[in-house]
């Protein structure tokens, strides 16, 4: 069997990197605001702007990549999958201790 | 300026797109398609393109075609009279490098950045073969594109429709059928499929084996036949005539199969060929590998649960589909609503010239910059669906220079100005521009500083083309890692849009001591979708070399494995050893296998029984279903036993073909297999019901019992589907929630402490396991939760998955 213990942290690490949290949005956010949202955080990081590099989460700062923005993009670009990371980023918001609040540091 | 090329199995082609305008860049000789053709003579003179295609038929020894079918293979290509020898890629990289040369005489420099593009059902290593060849052909960045995004970018970048459309890619070598949807202005690939071995070669090959039955009827000698070496050369001859007397009848309705000397009879009499053939000849060879082309689009179709009817447009790609017969077949089952006014021989490379401008990936070698002026970086989609996307820019100032505090954006045709927008205290800026639809956009940004005085800018211009925009490439199949109980972590899902990189934990099953050059850990990447490791393909392996060891490594270890798929497919692998302090890193390469025909007939074999397996089983069962693959597998097997006989013949390229149809009947198997084992697959399914339904209703949080409710949901669906991947995946969800209901019950500790008990026989170390066995036992006594827990810990080490199951996870070392 899988080792317990890698398989759980594993499957926080995925909790962690949803979707919703990587672009910062609302679980209701539209198609427009998602794919807006995505194209300029891509940006943001092409251009090195630092705050872009990292993202809040129930369990504090996390590392942004371009990477992890595009595949966040392209799972909430299919409703299904979309469908599973609302339930799951509703979830985290629930379980989880709330996150610090957290100045944006990315420019307005 | 931005370049495309498509690297084709015939023939290849280069365009360029300025922003406004996509362009076909003739040859030298004037014309638009290169052959993918090198030839090199004694004298070691190289010739590529129309020229080397000259020689093709006269002179097949020193004369190579047709290679793409072969990239990622270690197959070394002979040119006899110089005998010099050369890697599928490497002679790619000669039909990149003379269509490069070609777009220098145009656009007076040499294009240092291109896109490529490749089938899309290529797998990994022939991606990176075709990276290889653009590198090798002296391009500094290459981007892949899988060619039916690049043909609906072409054909869709300026329609405003929206919905599905089918691509029907069927190019010299492979058939790709892709289904996209746009919409929003997204373009996104929703899935494909294909037959690598499917192409106008084909075609070729049925009009040529005809003609040599109708010569030889004629003649009153014994047919050529593609199994006897000694007659390659005169079939050679005989297939470019057949090749020619095709695109005849693409517009006539009969021709002549014309070629002088084609061999010579026992008594040294040259032989010539001269025979009538008709359209309708040509249209009842070819039918049945257009019926195959078919029953491609319609199980892509049903894969999506879409009739033909959903499809709004489909668009033809490859020279093939010029055939009229094929077009009003394929088109037929589409209710005829074929995209016109596409020349199918060009949209690869446009699409694929118009993708370069959506990455930003510009062809002009890098100039000096401007001498003077603050830089400024600025990033932004260079085509985009959006009408108000966002740029993003930041200052890079030198030592001296002064950060400007706001900026403007105005376009050039008056129509949009940003108003000011203020510069963060790092000297970036976001600004949201208004795009005019179905052009290109031209941008200049102003500055200024703190005392309100303009800042000189190096390059402040930039452009937006509005039109569509292009998802990034998905993954065709999903790739993990083989755990040593025979079951697979998924790391990237079929679909995961390219670059992608994940890290996940693993826990090794076995002590590799420091040093030992015999002791390896084994780390399996493996593609493909079934859930039981073996059934996927080994595309690479990430070895922990005990050789390169510092320190012991003992069983238990954390491995930290990093995969990273770069967007052509190229895969790098790493596992860190944060307990050992080491990192190993290694370029997954793994090559597509070139058996030899006695391997291949061994394998053949081995599907023959396995068929025959499958059938007995079949039968016993009386599936309809299983009967239909059944016939289907028998026809893979008459085809790859064909090929096997092409292939003792000498013929590299129809032992690549038997290997891939054995795979794919491999494949076929699996899926029929998963059939026959629905009823355990559903009695397995009802049982986890049952069991985490008992501790989820007791132990599960909330959260965990709707999650519960929602997978029941997916079960039912799967069940009503009897979709076999949908059960797993659903069944997989059960599990993992009454693991973690299961948890949280105080008596779990001794209940899976009872299991470790009745199994010491299948640990790694049985000896060590019984200790282990006898101190819990005194634990548990005492009813020490804690304690109790640490032996389950120290035993789950001993339990990595039975021998036979490491054995079919392709020897992992990993959990």
């Amino acid at each position: 069997m899988a080792d317990p213990g890698a398989e759980c942290e594993n499957h926080l690490q995925r909790h962690l990197a949803n979707p919703f949290l990587v672009l910062e949005l609302v679980p209701n956010a539209s198609r427009d605001e998602l794919e807006r949202q995505g194209a300029k955080l891509l940006a943001l990081l092409a251009a090195g702007v630092g705050g872009a590099a990292s993202y809040s989460t129930p369990l504090g700062l996390r590392e942004r990549t371009s990477e992890m923005v595009r595949a966040a993009l392209a799972e909430l670009r299919d409703p299904a999958r979309r469908l599973l990371h609302e339930w799951w980023s509703r979830g985290l918001a629930g379980q989880l201790p709330a996150a610090a609040p957290r100045r944006s540091p990315l420019p307005e | 300026m931005h370049v495309g090329i498509d690297l084709g199995t015939t023939n290849s082609v280069l365009a360029t797109f300025d922003g406004d305008t996509m362009t076909v860049v003739p040859n030298a000789q004037g014309e638009v398609l290169t052959p993918s053709v090198v030839r090199i003579d004694g004298r070691g003179s190289e010739l590529v393109g129309r020229r080397a295609f000259r020689f093709l038929e006269t002179d097949p020894g020193n004369t190579r075609g047709e290679f793409k079918r072969l990239m990622g293979t270690e197959e070394r290509l002979r040119f006899e009279a110089s005998g010099r020898s050369f890697l599928p890629e490497e002679l790619s990289a000669k039909v990149l490098a003379s269509l490069l040369a070609d777009a220098e005489a145009v656009l007076g420099y040499r294009p240092a950045a291109a896109v490529v593009s490749t089938p899309a059902l290529f797998e990994l290593p022939q991606n990176h073969a075709t990276m290889k060849a653009g590198q090798l052909a002296g391009l500094a960045e290459v981007t892949l594109i899988p060619e039916p995004i690049a043909s609906a970018i072409a054909a869709g970048w300026r329609v405003e429709a929206e919905g599905v459309w089918l691509v029907y890619d069927l190019g010299g070598g492979t058939l790709d059928v892709s289904l996209l949807e746009t919409r929003d202005g997204w373009l996104r690939v929703v899935d494909h499929g294909g037959d690598n071995f499917l192409g106008g070669k084909d075609f070729d090959n049925a009009l040529t084996d005809w003609a040599a039955a109708r010569l030889a009827a004629e003649t009153g000698l014994p047919p050529l036949s593609r199994t006897n070496p000694s007659h390659r050369r005169p079939l050679s001859k005989l297939k470019a005539a057949c090749e020619q007397a095709k695109i005849d009848l693409s517009r006539l309705e009969r021709t002549s199969i014309v070629c002088a000397e084609v061999f010579s009879d026992p008594q040294g009499n040259p032989v010539d060929a001269d025979l009538p053939v008709t359209r309708a000849d040509l249209e009842g060879l070819v039918l049945p590998l257009v019926e195959r082309s078919l029953d491609v689009c319609r199980s892509v179709l049903e894969k999506n649960r879409l009739g033909p009817d959903a499809v709004g447009r489909v668009v033809f790609v490859g020279g093939p589909t010029l055939m009229p017969a094929l077009r009003q077949r394929v088109g037929g089952l589409f209710g005829g609503r074929v995209a016109e006014g596409i020349d199918p021989m060009t949209i690869v490379a446009r699409g694929a010239a118009l993708y370069a401008a959506t990455v930003g990936l510009a062809a002009r070698p890098a100039a000096p910059a401007a001498p003077t002026g603050l830089v400024v970086r600025m990033e932004h989609p260079a085509v985009m669906a959006d009408t108000e996307p966002f740029v993003v820019g930041r200052f890079l100032p030198e030592r001296g220079e002064e950060l400007p505090v706001r900026v403007r954006i105005a376009r050039e045709d008056g129509g949009f100005e940003s108003g000011d927008v203020e510069v963060s205290g790092e000297g970036a800026f976001v600004v949201q521009v208004r795009l005019e639809r179905h052009r290109q956009n031209r941008f200049r940004l102003s500055a200024w500083g703190a005392r309100g005085r303009e800042v000189e800018l190096r390059s402040p211009e930039l452009a937006i083309v509005h039109g569509v925009s292009i998802a990034d490439p998905p993954l065709a199949r999903s790739v993990g890692v083989a755990r040593s109980d025979n079951t697979v972590l998924v790391y990237f899902e079929k679909g995961t849009p390219l670059p992608a990189r994940r890290t996940a934990i693993h826990k090794t099953v076995q002590r590799v001591p420091a040093g030992s050059a015999e002791d390896a850990l084994a780390i399996p990447v493996i593609q493909g979708e079934f859930s039981r490791a073996h059934l996927n393909r080994l595309i690479g392996s990430l070895k922990i070399e005990g050789g390169r060891l510092k320190r012991n490594l003992p069983a238990g270890s954390r491995v930290e494995v990093t995969l990273q798929l770069d967007r052509s497919g190229q895969l790098h692998a790493r596992a860190d050893l944060p307990e050992a302090g080491e990192s190993f890193e290694d370029v997954v390469h793994v090559l597509v296998p070139t058996a030899s025909p006695e391997v291949l007939e061994k394998e053949l074999e081995a599907t023959q029984q396995r068929v025959a397996e499958v059938r007995r089983r079949g039968f016993s069962s009386g599936r309809p279903a299983l009967v239909r693959t059944m016939k289907g597998a028998a026809d893979l097997l008459a085809e790859a036993r064909a090929g096997l006989e092409a292939a003792r013949g000498g013929d590299a390229d129809a032992a690549a073909r038997v290997h891939r149809l054995l795979l794919d009947l491999d494949g076929a198997l699996d899926q029929t297999e998963t059939e026959l084992d629905w009823p355990t697959l559903e009695s397995e399914a009802g049982d986890e019901i049952e069991n985490a339904l008992s501790w989820i209703s007791a132990h599960g949080t909330p959260a965990e019992q709707q999650l519960c409710e929602s997978a029941l949901a997916g079960v039912a669906e799967a069940r009503q589907n009897r979709d076999a991947a949908a059960l797993d995946r659903e069944v997989r969800v059960l599990r993992s929630l009454r693991h973690a209901a299961f948890v949280r019950d105080p008596q779990s500790v001794f209940l899976v402490f009872d299991w470790y008990q009745g199994r010491a026989a299948e640990a790694t170390d049985p000896r060590q396991a019984q200790a282990l066995i006898e101190q819990g036992r005194k634990i548990a006594k005492k009813g020490d939760q804690a304690a109790l827990r640490q032996v389950n810990r120290q035993l789950d080490e001993l339990f990595p998955g039975s021998a036979a199951d490491r054995r079919r996870s392709f020897g992992s070392g990993v959990r």
